[in-house]
């Protein structure tokens, strides 16, 4: 029996065009029209705007015995929610079907139905008039009789274009799991639907001398450095600075320095008078403060980009979702009266992966201490039995890097410049992780054996990744624990949004779900053992931990990492007397 | 607001029966040929372990070339020819920390009973690493060799798949003298 032969109730090729609410990017969307085509019979049905606000439900079967049909179902997933409907239960999404089949192969054409289209060799309508028609709709209207018509027919025109999509595809789907990657759509729609909720007065007032607040931080801090020139950052006086202080820097292949933040961050913590350029730098990123995507209600959404990332990682605007680089712009997320909102987030995710998947008892045991770090010191014979996180701090934190530097694939060059050590001490703590946890290491080479002879690596829900070019052997053994850890918080996300729970967004590897403070303790206690259910889940038994903190109202969302840039950032938006002499300023150059 | 419990999670969920394995190193028979099993004394910067089962030791006769530092394994029945050049030894499979196998040469006492202290201590030192992580260091001033071992509760020893039958072949390779006309028995006669 064909799996497409489940659904007796039929099979349902379906799209909304819709626009924001009001217009207002943050806001729910306002569905325009649908169009459902049936796939075995070819009947097209559509429906208008006011057709589709009288409906209580979707106007196709979607229960047990059916099956919906869409690319990039959430958005769909997003109008049923904004109608207040009943989800489908079982969702088909091609997009995601498509990403995972095409996977590290880069389609010419991108990832968008017409780059599915055109991929397979269908013809595909013109992107120019695509977003002609999108632009017409995102306008929110009214439009004419004409430009209804016109949405109406390019509706259909993209439920037409699905059905050779799926019968061309149907034999690479991954049954049953592409309907789990269906049902993560549904959860992204849920998350999408309630977002997360933002000090808005806070917001205003900080665009409102966002200008002028930069120009400060820059004159204030740039004192010392003397590398900005305006708002521009000069890599040749970096360089200059780096001399003056013999700060060796990491350097790319073509020679220049290394300025990507992630660099910025590794070398602040070995070299304190990094951090404050750091800080300024992660502050100025976000000079499209502005484009923080805040609805009228108050409350951050933006578009979760599920399956964007090679790992399958959500990947939403950087601008747009509060949880982008600039972590001190967290603390505008504020729970609203009698609610809280809560941060779960997996214990040390990668290694708990790592040792669970690759059965490296040594590193499980590790994991389970609750300390892995401590433990592989313990393991490694650098620490006594009875140390602890007091008594063996500085092996401790060495261990840690070191942890950290195999998971991102760094070398004893890299980790040695991380902790401020000569590469001799940072040759001989990998050759310690590789003695340690050998079984890891012996799984690792066959993942990259793996790759190299098939050109292929999977998760365990499925999850592909191609390779068509040269390996990059790091990213490739981290692979796994990447993409598994996406898997693992998917998983969990329809875990807890199915069970009724708010969760407001996914970050990385954490959820972050708001509460009403009489359900705090019992919600909490239901979701952080879900999530753990998820591990098991993904892990064949193997449970990690989690971390939760809770913050109720009045209190806001504090990233202990940009704490004192939002304190100073507040500070100056809250002078009324001239910024330049403002207290907040001499504190964060101190 | 929809009522917050586990119950309406859907079920059944099994995602057992959808997970798949993700254990590569057994689906695709990749192997590490081993091309290379040095013998010799191991350097003064690495920890060793020897197997502490008797069926990894091979008593032999080895000749060592001074002039290319090779070990060539000698025939018995060639003893006589070589004289005293070809010295019975023990030969221990040897792992370092990384796995890496060696063959370690234990020479054997003389007639007498009595080995060099050199020989004595390196001896030790082998018997010693049957259970620890030993290392050695040349003393000169002493005249043999000191044994250090390690006191932290370190991994235990990787030993090779490959029984000693194998590790002797791969260490030996062109490197036996089996008969009266080897060219390092020529060479030591005179005759080329």
């Amino acid at each position: 029996m064909k799996y497409i032969d489940r659904f007796p109730a039929g099979v349902y090729l379906l799209d909304f065009e819709f626009h924001p609410i009001g217009g207002v990017e943050g806001n729910i969307p306002m569905p325009v029209c649908l169009a459902v085509r049936n796939y075995l019979t070819g009947v097209v049905l559509q429906y208008r705007r006011d057709q589709l606000m009288q409906m209580s439900e979707a106007p196709y079967p979607c229960g047990d015995d059916a099956l919906s049909v869409a690319f990039f179902a959430c958005a769909e997933m997003d109008c049923f929610l904004s109608l207040g409907w009943t989800l489908p239960t079982n969702v088909l999404d091609l997009f995601c079907e498509f990403r995972k089949t095409t996977n590290g192969l880069k389609p010419k054409f991108g990832n968008g139905l017409i780059g599915a289209l055109l991929y397979f060799d269908f013809p595909a309508q013109e992107q120019a008039s695509k977003d002609q028609m999108r632009d017409l709709i995102l306008g929110g209207g009214p439009w004419s009789e004409a430009e209804e018509k016109a949405i109406l027919s390019y509706c259909k025109t993209d439920v037409d274009a699905l059905r050779p999509l799926l019968a061309f595809m149907y034999p690479m789907i991954d049954w049953p799991r592409a309907l789990l990657r269906g049902e993560y759509m549904k959860a992204v729609s849920k998350m999408q639907s309630v977002g997360v909720p933002i000090d808005v007065d806070k917001l205003d007032l900080i665009r409102k001398k966002w200008d002028s607040i930069q120009d400060l931080l820059i004159a204030r801090i740039d004192q010392e450095y003397k590398v900005f020139e305006g708002r521009t950052f000069k890599a040749s006086k970096w360089a200059q600075f780096l001399e003056r202080n013999r700060i060796p820097w990491p350097r790319l292949e073509s020679g220049g320095l290394d300025l990507k933040d992630e660099t910025f961050r590794s070398m602040a913590k070995a070299h304190p008078k990094v951090a404050p350029m750091r800080e300024l730098r992660s502050a100025l990123s976000e000079l499209r403060l502005s484009q923080l995507s805040v609805g009228t209600d108050g409350r951050n959404r933006c578009l979760l980009s599920p399956f964007a990332s090679k790992t399958a990682r959500n990947q939403p605007s950087n601008s747009r979702f509060i949880f982008g680089p600039s972590v001190w712009l967290r603390g505008l997320i504020k729970p609203q009266p009698g609610w809280a909102v809560v941060y779960i987030d997996y214990c040390q995710q990668e290694f708990g992966i790592a040792a669970a998947l690759s059965g490296d008892e040594a590193m499980m045991e590790a994991y389970l201490s609750g300390d892995p770090y401590l433990a592989f010191a313990k393991q490694a014979g650098a620490a006594p039995a009875n140390a602890t996180k007091v008594s063996h701090k500085a092996a401790r934190e060495q261990f840690k890097q070191c942890v950290l530097a195999v998971q991102y694939g760094m070398g004893e060059e890299s980790l040695a410049e991380r902790i401020g050590q000569p590469p001799i001490v940072a040759r001989r703590l990998l050759e310690l992780h590789r003695n340690t946890y050998r079984r890891f290491w012996a799984w690792s080479d066959a993942v990259l054996d793996e790759v190299s002879l098939h050109g292929r690596l999977w998760t365990t829900l499925g999850w592909e990744i191609r390779v068509s070019e040269q390996i990059n052997p790091r990213s490739m053994r981290n692979f796994p624990m990447q993409a598994n850890g996406a898997e693992m918080l998917r998983l969990a996300s329809i875990y807890l949004t199915d069970a009724g729970v708010r969760v407001c967004a996914p970050v990385h590897d954490a959820l972050l779900i708001e509460v009403t403070v009489e359900t705090l303790e019992d919600t909490v206690k239901l979701s952080t053992d879900l999530m753990i259910r998820a591990s098991r889940d993904i892990l064949s038994g193997f449970a990690l931990s989690c971390d939760t903190k809770i913050i109720q109202h009045p209190d806001r969302f504090i990233d202990e990492r940009g704490e004192h840039m939002w304190n100073v950032v507040l500070d100056l938006a809250q002078q009324d007397a001239p910024l330049a002499a403002s207290p907040g300023m001499a504190s964060l150059a101190a | 607001m929809t009522e917050i419990t586990s119950t309406n999670l859907q079920q059944p969920r099994d995602i057992q029966s959808l997970r798949l394995p993700q254990n590569y190193a057994e689906t695709i028979g990749v192997k590490k040929v081993l091309t290379n099993v040095p013998v010799g004394k191991p350097s003064n910067t690495r920890f060793f372990q020897t197997h502490p089962d008797a069926q990894m030791e091979f008593p032999t006769l080895i000749y060592q070339d001074k002039k290319s530092n090779d070990t060539f394994l000698v025939y018995p029945e060639l003893a006589n020819v070589l004289e005293r050049l070809a010295r019975p030894v023990v030969l221990h499979v040897a792992v370092d920390r990384q796995g890496n196998p060696s063959f370690i040469p234990v020479f054997l006492p003389d007639e007498g009973g009595s080995r060099n202290p050199w020989h004595e201590s390196m001896a030790q030192a082998v018997i010693l690493s049957k259970s620890k992580w030993v290392r050695i260091n040349a003393n000169r001033d002493n005249g043999a060799y000191d044994v250090k071992v390690a006191v932290g509760d370190l991994a235990p020893p990787q030993w090779p798949d490959e029984p000693i039958t194998e590790l002797l072949k791969i260490a030996f390779r062109g490197k036996i003298i089996d008969s009266a006309d080897h060219p390092i028995v020529q060479g030591l006669d005179g005759r080329v």
